[in-house]
């Protein structure tokens, strides 16, 4: 039997006070995984196969007549059931606002928004359900930390390290403050491998350096490392790779020597991999729920106590606030002190229910199963003539995540993107990837991504591999 | 199990008859497209610059292109018709592909030249890192180059997407919306903005945000 994250398995999903069942829904489906947890891959069924019926939005044709074949999970997941009904159930039978309210409805609503924020903090492994700041999505957490710790703790002269390749929102954020405070942002480039280059990095590290903002796993690049526990091994470069994709646990260490901070991009692990903030030790991490199954308008900030403690509001109004008077205002301890204004009620219980759905499932088996795809995706991608693939090549140390960013000689990507999106129903990604210095570092304008999650197949793949190599010849026999 | 997958896609490059306004002109500028005043127009013949027949109007011009691209059901006939008309684009030399030029917005590069010429008419040049872009250009240009500044002006992306094809336009004619993806829009604002700018420049005033370039 597969086990589940033990923390999980023991925490009581229901809220004991609700006299009413639609919490304990049954999924529509017969083949729902919910109902059998133990239920484990053949080749035959796998759990792409398992899942689908899950995702109504994925039984669709596109342009009248071609079978939807969805590859664009980077940028936004699809919902399952389980999701869709958790919000309309909120709507219909409790919506109302939290936190102040004294009647049932109130009491309710808001029973089951903090209900999951702790479903959130289990999820990550955060020792207390008050470290999880709900935002809007994870660049409203990033900037949050940026506007609240950053401006209160960098200087002139202070250092913030991050990478070419982290997205636009873990980039522009910083730049906005160090241009307030003075400090100075450091990029570490990617290494032969087209990975951050770690051995460069431990050279950055000084006694200047007060904020390291790194991506887990890119949304580009897709290295990945071992799924399990705490399996150690020698990379080339001579330096020890942990459990997680990028090795964040060494990064935090080498961080924490110099008395920096870590600032973890999750977008693209939390969604695909156990993920353990206490495990990395990170100082900060972020992710987004509609890149996990949930609604958008919702995501997360997790924050140490001690620094959440620490820090002055980032958005000011009702809700973050304990008195307020004509001339000043005193403020509510963390998390509601970073949470102004009514939030996003039934997208945080959207993303309860996602966590639901995932956590019955199992993350280390959506894991699994997606590093299968990810070596059939990349493998068979490989067979396209004059394709360049970016990130590293998988090997016995390294793994990539089920995404790769593309690009085939002499076709432009939005050109490709654009034929298998209108004549074959392939959704794929074509542009930037909110990447730019990414894609300056590699001299390219622009690149065409596939990103698969646990509800594609490898028939899904053997569609787009079609597609893609039918499209490849076309535009060659125009050109 | 294994997946049979037939091909779809006929990559024959001359399966299908060629652009409508190109059918009998071997690479003419395609600004030189004359058709008869009568604007209740049912079909028209392409004829040699030499003959001095007027100029079709803009307005005329696009219900052609709009025709021609509605009698192409499938997508992907379009976009093979749009790959024919990117053929045709005469396209920009190294100086033309500049910084200056782009357009922004665009998914992809497109750089766009302007001019105002000797009679006032706006004259317009593009080239593009994708072919279906050149291929969206080739056509903006082909309506609305040689065309008077308020046609220019008056045009509405509106207009264009009675041609149903590109990113972003379903198979059931849905318009092509705010995406970011929208070449044709992009491409549009950018021909206005600069004939803005241009024809301001001729009257003695400047334009805010202006920044013209020959």
């Amino acid at each position: 039997m597969e086990a589940v994250v033990p923390k999980l398995a023991s925490f009581n999903l229901l809220n004991p006070k609700s006299k009413s069942k639609s919490a304990i829904r049954r999924f529509s489906s017969a083949l729902c995984v919910s109902s059998s947890p133990s239920v484990t891959s053949t080749d035959s069924v796998s759990l792409g196969h398992i899942t689908r019926p899950d995702f109504p939005i994925l039984h669709q044709e596109v342009y009248g007549s071609k079978k939807l074949v969805y590859l664009d999970n980077a940028a936004t997941s699809q919902k399952p059931i389980a999701v869709l009904k958790a919000l309309q159930n909120y709507y219909e039978a409790y919506n109302s606002n939290v936190h102040r309210g004294i009647h049932f409805l109130s009491a309710k609503a808001t029973d089951e928004y903090e209900l999951a924020r702790k479903k959130v903090a289990a999820f990550i492994n955060a020792s207390d359900s008050g470290e999880i700041v709900f935002t809007k999505n994870a660049t409203e957490a990033i900037n949050l930390v940026a506007y609240s710790w950053g401006l209160s703790n960098l200087k002139s002269g202070d250092e913030v390290i991050l990478t070419v390749a982290e997205h636009h929102s873990a980039i522009v954020p910083w730049q906005l403050v160090a241009q307030k405070t003075g400090a100075n942002l450091k990029f570490l480039n990617l290494n032969d491998d087209e990975s951050p280059d770690l051995d460069k990095l431990k050279e950055m590290l000084s006694r200047k350096t007060k904020l390291v903002v790194i991506h887990h796993i890119s949304n580009m690049l897709g290295r990945s490392g071992e799924p399990y526990g705490s399996y150690l091994s020698q990379s080339k470069s001579g330096f020890v790779l942990g459990a997680s994709i990028l090795p964040i646990e060494e990064i935090v260490h080498w961080s924490h020597d110099v008395g920096a901070k870590v600032l973890v991009d999750a977008c693209q692990s939390v969604p695909h991999m156990v993920v353990d903030v206490q495990g990395l030790d990170a100082d900060f991490l972020v992710a987004s729920s509609h890149k996990m199954c949930g609604p958008t308008g919702i995501g997360f900030l997790f924050g140490k106590s001690d620094l959440l403690s620490a820090m002055p509001p980032f958005l000011g109004g009702g809700e973050m606030i304990s008195d307020v008077f004509l001339d000043h205002s005193t403020f509510a301890d963390p998390p509601s002190r970073f949470e102004a204004g009514t939030p996003a009620i039934g997208e945080a219980i959207g993303l309860g229910a996602a966590i639901d759905y995932l956590s019955t499932i199992g993350m280390q088996k959506i894991h699994a199963y997606e590093m299968e795809l990810a070596k059939y995706l990349y493998e068979n991608l490989l067979s396209i003539p004059n394709i360049r693939i970016y990130g590293p090549k998988p090997s016995e140390h390294v793994q990539r995540a089920a995404l790769c960013s593309f690009n085939v000689e002499n076709i432009h990507p939005t050109d490709i993107a654009t034929l298998l999106d209108q004549q074959y129903g392939v959704a794929i990604r074509s542009g930037h990837h909110c990447a730019q210095p990414l894609h300056r570092y590699l001299g390219v304008n622009a690149s065409a991504r596939a990103s698969l999650h646990f509800y594609n197949t490898k028939e899904d793949v053997d569609e787009f591999i079609h597609a893609l190599n039918e499209t490849v010849s076309f535009f060659n026999v125009f050109k | 199990m294994s997946l049979k997958l037939s091909s779809t896609l006929n990559t024959s490059r001359r399966s299908f008859s060629p652009p409508l306004f190109f059918s009998n002109v071997k690479r003419t500028p395609i600004s030189n497209i004359r058709i008869p005043r009568n604007r209740s127009v049912k079909s028209f013949t392409c004829v040699h610059e030499r003959n001095p027949e007027p100029i079709a109007t803009t307005s005329t011009k696009l219900q052609l292109l709009v025709s021609e691209f509605d009698s192409l059901t499938e997508p992907i006939d379009r976009v093979k018709r749009l790959l024919d008309y990117a053929a045709v684009l005469p396209g920009l030399d190294e100086s033309g592909r500049v910084q200056a030029k782009k357009v922004a917005g665009c998914a992809t590069q497109v750089w766009l030249e302007v001019v105002m010429d000797e009679r006032g008419r706006m004259r317009f040049r593009a080239d593009s890192d994708s072919e279906i872009s050149k291929g969206f250009c080739s056509c903006l240009i082909m309506v609305l180059d040689g065309a008077e500044p308020e046609e220019v002006l008056g045009f509405k992306t509106e207009d264009l997407t009675e041609m149903n094809v590109g990113v972003g336009v379903s198979h059931v004619g849905i318009k092509a919306g705010a995406s970011r993806v929208n070449t044709w829009q992009n491409v549009l604002l950018a021909m206005q903005k600069r004939t803005r700018c241009l024809v301001m420049k001729r009257e003695g005033k400047v334009f805010a945000g202006c920044n013209c370039f020959n």
